[in-house]
């Protein structure tokens, strides 16, 4: 999948749960999930799960433990998807 | 070293479902889900586990440099419920630690510490005002905020 595309439906995920707009409008790949989007850790549970969702893909707790930014979470969802 | 953790419980069930297929099983070990499972009030005990969880996190993290979101790497266990009050023991990477809790209608504050019983904390829960930071002026020795509410604990 295309990187840009990957990152827009990235995008569409975590704004349901991102606490500061600004941040979201600048989503790049170095934005931190919890200290520049503010998404409160229950709902990181949300985004992981919806990531699975959105991709098809399982993401194992190793990966979740590093599902911490946006490129940590493009990295592992490219690697899932290879994986299939 | 002491953690705080505070949930508040109306800004909880307005953002997370925790009912949504696969969402306990990401966070809650097998036993933990036995727990809320079998309690009289399931939500207030996915809240007053994650509370443990959290403010455990908060030391193990910091005396371990650790950063990652492994809730499932915090195990609890002997979680006792009297009434308002509660407390159980946090396992991370081998090392316990003991908490105590208060579960109120509104709210569940969770404070860990190292060993048993906790080292004495003040703790001051008010109402939470984004534009007022002056409380960090006080040194609390760990701070929480959710929703409505702060919690600061003193040494």
């Amino acid at each position: 999948m295309d990187r840009q595309l990957l990152l827009s439906k990235l995008k569409t995920i975590v704004a349901s749960y991102s606490h500061d707009k600004d941040a979201l409008e600048y989503l790049s790949e170095t934005t931190d999930f919890t200290k520049d989007l503010k998404i409160n850790s229950a709902n990181l549970v949300d985004v992981v799960l919806d990531v699975e969702e959105e991709f098809d893909i399982e993401i194992d707790n190793l990966s979740m433990e590093r599902m911490l930014n946006v490129s940590a979470a493009i990295e592992i969802i490219e690697s899932k998807l290879k994986e299939k | 070293m002491i953690g705080n953790d505070i949930v508040d419980l109306l800004q909880a069930d307005a953002e997370s479902n925790w009912r949504r297929k696969g969402y306990l099983q990401k966070v809650f070990s097998s036993e933990e889900q036995q727990l809320i499972h079998s309690a009289s009030n399931p939500c207030q005990m996915v809240w007053l586990l994650w509370s443990m969880k959290e403010a455990v996190y908060k030391i193990h993290s910091r005396k371990k440099n650790w950063q990652a979101f492994a809730p499932g790497k915090l195990y609890c266990s002997e979680v006792k419920i009297s009434g308002q009050c509660a407390s159980g023991v946090v396992t991370c990477q081998r090392i316990r630690y003991f908490t105590q809790s208060s579960l109120c209608p509104d709210f569940i504050h969770t404070i860990a510490g190292e060993s048993f019983p906790i080292e004495a904390a003040s703790i001051r829960i008010s109402s939470y005002d984004p534009s007022d930071l002056s409380y960090r002026n006080t040194a609390p020795a760990t701070v929480s905020h959710h929703g409505r509410y702060l919690a600061l604990a003193y040494l």
